[in-house]
């Protein structure tokens, strides 16, 4: 079985994605052998207020719950997340991922520590996106800032119960993952979008500091093309067992499947 | 059957790194990859003769260790009119197949016409560094990489040439560098980079068409094989992109 951490649905505003409605999704996924996927709206990131999104969100992935699970975004800013996050849950998300470049506010602000606990508290997991698209190929309005590996130790260090996952990330320590003394009661992840397993072999070093449990299989599609990730797990010198795990049982497990 | 257009060895410790190119080759063993072309540029700063030649003979180095795998561009910085042009002689007696730049000069810097005259007179390929940058980074650190406008320009100058912008995924909005080289045919671009925008091999072919592009990786090689794999193209044109019209490439030169 493969899940892909790292999926999207909707437009984005600087160039046009394809594949990126359910239909299109779920095809690209057949196409790829992609038996379920992690979603949340990329309209999230831009819209004013996230909720509108969530809303779609819901809306798109009913009916498709079977291979679809719902991420709500929110912004700890803005005003009755607290309501927010209630009816995302009755809307049946599973966790959240958050953009705090893009909403304005740094991951230890009181408000995003309170958003990130109610949702611990849930039982969600809370996925970080290092980027959305290479800040090179930025459009002007866009920003030029990546989520810095001192950013999310920071996070991690705050919140030992949280269960992360970090997508599209590359060139986070390995002791980020561990926590500080083994402290942590719940796992830190990065999907495989942006690491090697070859050359830098970037998968296999983090297998070998921190264990097989820190990977978890993620695409970035419709962003990016499946086919990168799917070719990581091919060539990964790795056990099939370590493979399943990287493919599905640690994210299975996170999200309680 | 794929020809990895746009590859690198590295010097440490002022020899040619043997466990990186011990990497590469593993990393084409296992993603089926027949041939890797290498170049070994200076990175920072503007390269004197010297220092391009050692690197140069990193790159032979390696051709001698793996003749099938590996093959070579000629990295020169042409401010050093005279040794660059001896340099390319030299590389191209042992058996390389083009000349590399980086982003020492624009591409269309008039600095650079007697390195592009040569390539013609040879037959063989300038791979140059490349991209548009939309971030404060790369304009403060790379002032003079050359985009897409700068190698429409030398195209128009010089319609013989062989010219491969590189790393369509490495060097910013590709777009902006597409659309700039669009009517210049003599303008190739490589596929490689690390960025793996779905649809961006479908819209390089749409503009340039298949006979334009040309597989490669540039130390992104699940990402470079990935991406020609995941395009929606024809079997066709994806064989083109591995490896026809790299192959077309190699077979023009001057022997």
């Amino acid at each position: 079985m493969i899940i892909d951490a790292n999926a999207w649905l909707g437009h984005w505003p600087f160039r046009p994605l394809r594949h990126n409605d359910v239909p299109g999704l779920l095809g690209l996924m057949d196409r790829a052998g992609i038996d379920m996927a992690v979603v949340a709206s990329v309209h999230g990131v831009l819209y004013r207020n996230a909720q509108r999104a969530n809303e779609e969100l819901a809306e798109q992935v009913a009916g498709h719950r079977d291979r679809l699970i719902p991420f709500a975004t929110l912004n700890p800013n803005y005003p009755g997340w607290q309501r927010d996050l209630r009816l995302c849950r009755e809307m049946g998300i599973r966790g959240l991922r958050l953009y705090p470049i893009y909403h304005g506010y740094d991951l230890t602000d009181a408000p995003a520590l309170e958003l990130i606990n109610a949702a611990t508290e849930m039982g969600w997991p809370v996925q970080l996106p290092q980027r959305i698209e290479d800040v090179r190929q930025r459009h002007w309005l866009d920003t030029e800032r990546n989520l810095t590996a001192e950013e999310a130790g920071a996070v991690v260090a705050a919140l030992p119960r949280t269960s992360f996952i970090f997508l599209n990330a590359l060139g986070l320590p390995p002791g980020l993952f561990l926590g500080a003394g083994g402290s942590r009661s719940q796992p830190i992840v990065t999907d495989i979008s942006r690491v090697s397993a070859v050359l830098r072999d970037d998968m296999r070093a983090l297998i070998a500091s921190v264990g097989v449990g820190a990977l978890v299989f993620g695409t970035g599609m419709p962003f990016n093309y499946p086919e990168p990730a799917l070719l990581k797990m091919r060539v990964l010198r790795a056990s099939e067992e370590d493979k399943q795990r990287i493919y599905s049982d640690n994210l299975r497990a996170i999200l309680g499947l | 059957m794929r020809i990895d257009a746009h590859a690198h060895v590295w010097p440490r410790e002022g020899k040619l790194n043997s466990d990186l190119l011990e990497r590469l080759v593993d990393a084409c063993d296992r993603l089926e990859i027949a041939e890797a072309w290498c170049s070994c540029p200076v990175t920072a700063g503007m390269g004197d003769p010297e220092t391009v030649r050692r690197y140069n003979d990193f790159v032979l180095e390696a051709m001698r260790r793996y003749p099938e795998r590996i093959r070579g561009y000629c990295f020169v910085v042409a401010g050093y009119c005279r040794q660059a042009l001896e340099e390319i002689d030299r590389c191209l007696n042992r058996g390389m197949l083009g000349i590399k730049l980086y982003h020492q000069y624009l591409i269309n810097d008039p600095a650079l016409f007697p390195v592009v005259e040569k390539a013609i007179e040879a037959r063989i390929p300038i791979l140059c560094h490349a991209g548009h940058g939309t971030d404060q980074e790369t304009r403060r650190t790379q002032p003079k990489i050359s985009d897409g406008v700068h190698f429409a320009d030398l195209a128009r100058r010089y319609p013989e040439a062989m010219l491969i912008m590189a790393h369509l995924g490495g060097g910013g909005d590709y777009e902006w560098s597409l659309q700039a080289i669009t009517d210049t045919p003599n303008v190739y671009a490589d596929t490689s980079g690390s960025v793996i925008d779905e649809g961006m091999v479908e819209y390089a072919l749409r503009l340039l068409g298949a006979k334009r592009l040309l597989f490669a990786c540039d130390e992104t090689e699940e990402g470079g094989v990935g991406k020609v794999l995941g395009a929606e193209i024809s079997e066709t044109e994806r064989q083109a992109i591995f490896w026809r019209n790299a192959a077309a490439i190699r077979a023009r030169r001057v022997r």
